[in-house]
């Protein structure tokens, strides 16, 4: 068919597009996952937490966050905050570095609403007589929550982050439109050079298929191997 | 009762959640050896004065006195406190995450530091004595309510508790699963064990306890030793209450 061998063609003549594109996506990714991650734990203490000040901080801004969309927030941080002189510093030794960085700051951020949300829930929803009977035989409260309820929660944390994180790679597209050489951004490059929508479209679609359910199959793994303990 | 041991001494206790009023100047004292049952209607406040004693509910006012000092004073190191009282909940809550082994040894060996091999030796006695040294290696989930509620007592145990809270012990079991709960209670109070409980075993309020307290509207209505609370209760309240029950 017509189709798959203009595919094979695009592959075999433009494959550096690609593999550098899929390279930029999944060094985006795996530092949104990884930022978000942290910054959402965070997040999702202080919004537990007993500081009125700080819970009042993280739930303004978990609402903000989940209630705006990541194309917005984007823009604000890499064509917005420059505007009143906020300005990510170029680093020499790494390419491009003011724009991968508010690509990875603007995808943590929104991350890490999700991420919050998503461990308190999970902590929430370990019935709330464990954490009693743990301080009933004189556990002091951060010991209770380390040795009781968050083997419990990591239960309903572990396949939720999961989705996260496939969510954030392909929520990573969106970083093409701030010129940041991801997946999205290459496959557009090879349309622009061979007039061939569909089939790179298809090739780009193709690949990030692969790319989230590789990873969600490998969250799954470790999910059983850790369900495996109880 | 000779030379009786204050262990526990309540001064007007009160406690609200928000505008309700649950508990109103309680005072009571609780002593050495003794098992007080605490009985009355549903929503009259038993389980919550019985949390406010080692304070999972904080009191709104009001003094509890452990050995003479004020729980609830601030600075009070209230997880040293908790550790002499053990607490029997309701709803069990073992540890999900534990093998009945772990659920028993964690806080000695966390908190007292004892030795893996002394507190799974103590374990195993304690387990003995309830019937389930067969089920050490189980996890909660694979045991039947009666096995739960006499792991979660050999939990409390474990920690050398002064005095035991029993909230309602057996009010989430199978009808034919109370009795083996009641026996280790009994044999407990036997023992010389200080014991509080909420119960509805009317029966084992009358027989086992030394004194029971009727507790219904946030106020104690009659405090007596179990035989007379029983066979010539007095307020009004009381006798519709044990009307309806017995």
């Amino acid at each position: 068919m017509k189709f798959f061998e203009t595919i094979g063609k695009i592959l075999a003549r433009y494959p550096s597009f690609f593999v550098e594109g899929i390279g930029n996506t999944l060094v985006i990714a795996a530092f949104s996952v990884l930022l978000g991650t942290i910054l959402g734990t965070l997040m999702a203490i202080m919004r537990m937490g007993k500081i009125a000040p700080l819970r009042w901080i993280a739930v303004g801004y978990i609402e903000f966050i989940r209630g705006t969309p990541l194309l917005v927030q984007l823009m604000f941080i890499f064509y917005g905050l420059p505007m009143i002189g906020v300005k990510i510093p170029d680093i020499a030794w790494i390419p491009n570095f003011s724009r991968f960085a508010a690509g990875v700051i603007a995808m943590s951020m929104n991350s890490c609403a999700y991420v919050a949300e998503i461990i308190r829930s999970g902590i929430q929803a370990v019935d709330p007589g464990q954490m009693e009977a743990a301080r009933s035989v004189g556990f002091p409260s951060g010991m209770a929550m380390r040795l009781v309820v968050l083997p419990q929660a990591i239960k309903n944390i572990l396949p939720a982050l999961g989705n996260e994180f496939v969510t954030v790679i392909k929520e990573s597209s969106i970083v093409s439109v701030i010129g940041i050489a991801d997946l999205m951004f290459r496959t557009n490059d090879v349309i622009a050079a061979t007039y061939k929508t569909l089939e790179c479209l298809a090739v780009a679609a193709v690949i990030y298929f692969m790319m989230t359910f590789l990873s969600s199959r490998l969250i799954s793994l470790a999910e059983r191997k850790l369900s495996h303990g109880k | 009762m000779e030379n009786k041991q204050k262990l526990i001494e309540v001064q007007d206790l009160c406690k609200s959640f928000h505008k309700l009023e649950v508990l109103k100047h309680i005072s009571t004292e609780f002593y050495k050896n003794e098992v007080v049952s605490i009985i009355g209607p549903s929503g009259g406040g038993k389980s919550t004065f019985l949390r406010c004693l080692n304070l999972l509910e904080k009191p709104t006012s009001g003094k509890i006195l452990l050995d003479g000092v004020d729980i609830c004073a601030k600075g009070q190191n209230v997880d040293l406190h908790r550790q002499k009282m053990g607490m029997v909940f309701q709803q069990f809550n073992l540890f999900n995450n534990m093998n009945v082994m772990k659920n028993l040894t964690v806080a000695p060996m966390r908190l007292r530091r004892m030795e893996k091999a002394a507190a799974e030796e103590k374990a195993m006695a304690l387990l003995a004595r309830v019937g389930l040294a067969d089920r050490a290696d189980a996890f909660p989930s694979q045991l039947s309510g009666g096995q739960k509620q006499r792991i979660a007592i050999v939990r409390a145990l474990m920690m050398d508790p002064e005095v035991m809270l029993f909230d309602e012990p057996t009010s989430a079991l199978d009808p034919e699963m109370v009795g083996e709960v009641l026996g280790v209670m009994k044999e407990l109070a036997e023992s010389g064990m200080t014991m509080i409980v909420v119960t509805h075993e009317m029966r084992f309020a009358r027989e086992v306890s030394d004194r029971t307290l009727f507790l219904a509207d946030g106020q104690i209505e009659e405090d007596k030793p179990s035989q007379a609370l029983f066979s010539h209760p007095e307020s009004p309240r009381l006798c519709s209450f044990l009307e309806k029950v017995l």
